[in-house]
């Protein structure tokens, strides 16, 4: 929660600091700005650490997430998340596990205006994900909603392999240059699912890079990651 | 300042929405077998039990000593038959209940169902004098009554 308090803070004070500059531009209107800063173009790679931090608290999950860019232009980057996911779901009368591999692609736009040769951004972007999963229905209670004549848990586990899920999603996040070329990320995701191959008498219940499916079609997602860029040219 | 407008909106439905959006509110899930009860000299017109009582073997009461035309019994999904024992108060009729239970996922929330394919019907007739149909081919809900039973 702080962590939105803080950023809604920054927000506000970029607010401000482009009212300011457009009061100088008035004020020395004849003269030109001979210094041209440059900042770096290029390939930046990194891992999403929150994975494996909710994988220690949490011993039903594991995963583990690659991440990259690569600038195109001032504001546009091509994006690409890759990783691995196990997770374990827990409901009333069902426990299921969903494992497998999943990708995202897509484009990053940056609507924050830098200072001289900062590199932070706000961006919002637009991803499609593909994940192939396989599903196991751990054990299962049938709802007969009677205690005339209880029924029996079932716990033959039963695997559904080759599912597939697609969808698209919309990113909004926040990154900050901390060191050079060393960049921190937090960003969150609102999903909407396209298309899931369920298993037979099942349902996909979750899917990796999705996340849980919720009833209406979407899902939500958070990534904090570590990058670093490897700079090709400056412009 | 739109732009951050839209930002703030969008942040705010991520922190907020992320709650269980399914309860269970199908009840019941998996279906109970209904059964009426009607006059057996004039066969359209209800009739009630006036002292019911209904049992499964080996089980307490489910009904005790209740007036009803109409009563629903759960059905045991973990066996091919369920039997019950239904008496007026003077005398009892075995009632038997034969069926092949098959699961069918419903929902997140609900789980699985049961449902009954391939019902078929019994009973002894000292004070169910008959009953209607003998079999059906699945009970998979309880919108309509299963069984009209004469007495």
């Amino acid at each position: 929660m702080f962590k939105y308090i803080i950023s809604i803070c920054f927000l506000f004070f970029v607010v401000e600091g482009q009212a300011q500059e457009q009061q100088d531009e008035l004020n020395i209107d004849s003269k030109t700005d001979s210094i041209i800063y440059k900042t770096a173009y290029g390939l930046r790679l990194g891992v999403d650490i929150s994975k494996p931090i909710v994988a220690q608290f949490n011993n039903t999950y594991s995963g583990f997430e690659l991440v990259g860019d690569y600038r195109l232009s001032k504001t546009f980057y091509a994006a690409i998340e890759m990783g691995f996911e196990e997770e374990t779901t827990f409901e009333d009368y069902t426990n299921s596990t969903s494992e497998g591999n999943y990708i995202r692609l897509g484009f990053n736009f940056n609507a924050y205006k830098n200072w001289l040769d900062m590199n932070n951004e706000i961006f919002i972007g637009y991803r499609y994900g593909f994940s192939l999963f396989n599903q196991t229905l751990n054990s299962h209670t049938p709802n007969v909603n009677t205690s005339y004549f209880p029924a029996n848990t079932i716990s033959t586990p039963i695997t559904t392999k080759n599912l597939n899920a697609h969808w698209s999603e919309l990113v909004v996040g926040f990154r900050a240059e901390t060191f050079k070329n060393f960049f921190v990320t937090v960003s969150g995701s609102y999903k909407i699912l396209m298309y899931v191959k369920e298993p037979e008498n099942f349902k996909s219940l979750y899917a990796p890079g999705f996340n849980r499916i919720f009833e209406s079609g979407t899902g939500f997602g958070f990534n904090y990651t570590l990058t670093y860029l490897i700079p090709f040219q400056k412009k | 300042m739109k732009k951050i407008i839209l930002l703030l909106g969008f942040l705010s439905i991520i922190i907020t929405s992320c709650e269980k959006d399914d309860y269970c509110l199908k009840n019941p899930v998996t279906p109970n077998l209904i059964l009426r009860f009607y006059d057996d000299s004039n066969r359209k017109t209800l009739k009630s039990v006036e002292e019911l009582y209904v049992w499964s073997t080996g089980k307490d009461s489910i009904f005790s000593n209740v007036k009803s035309d109409s009563i629903y019994l759960p059905l045991n999904s973990n066996t091919n038959k369920t039997v019950y024992h239904l008496s007026n108060g003077s005398s009892v009729d075995t009632f038997t209940i034969s069926y092949t239970p098959e699961e069918e996922f419903v929902s997140r929330s609900c789980g699985f169902k049961i449902n009954f394919q391939e019902v078929s019907f019994s009973s002894d007739t000292f004070w169910i004098k008959d009953f209607t149909p003998s079999s059906l081919t699945t009970i998979d809900s309880q919108n309509a009554a299963h069984v009209q039973i004469y007495h």
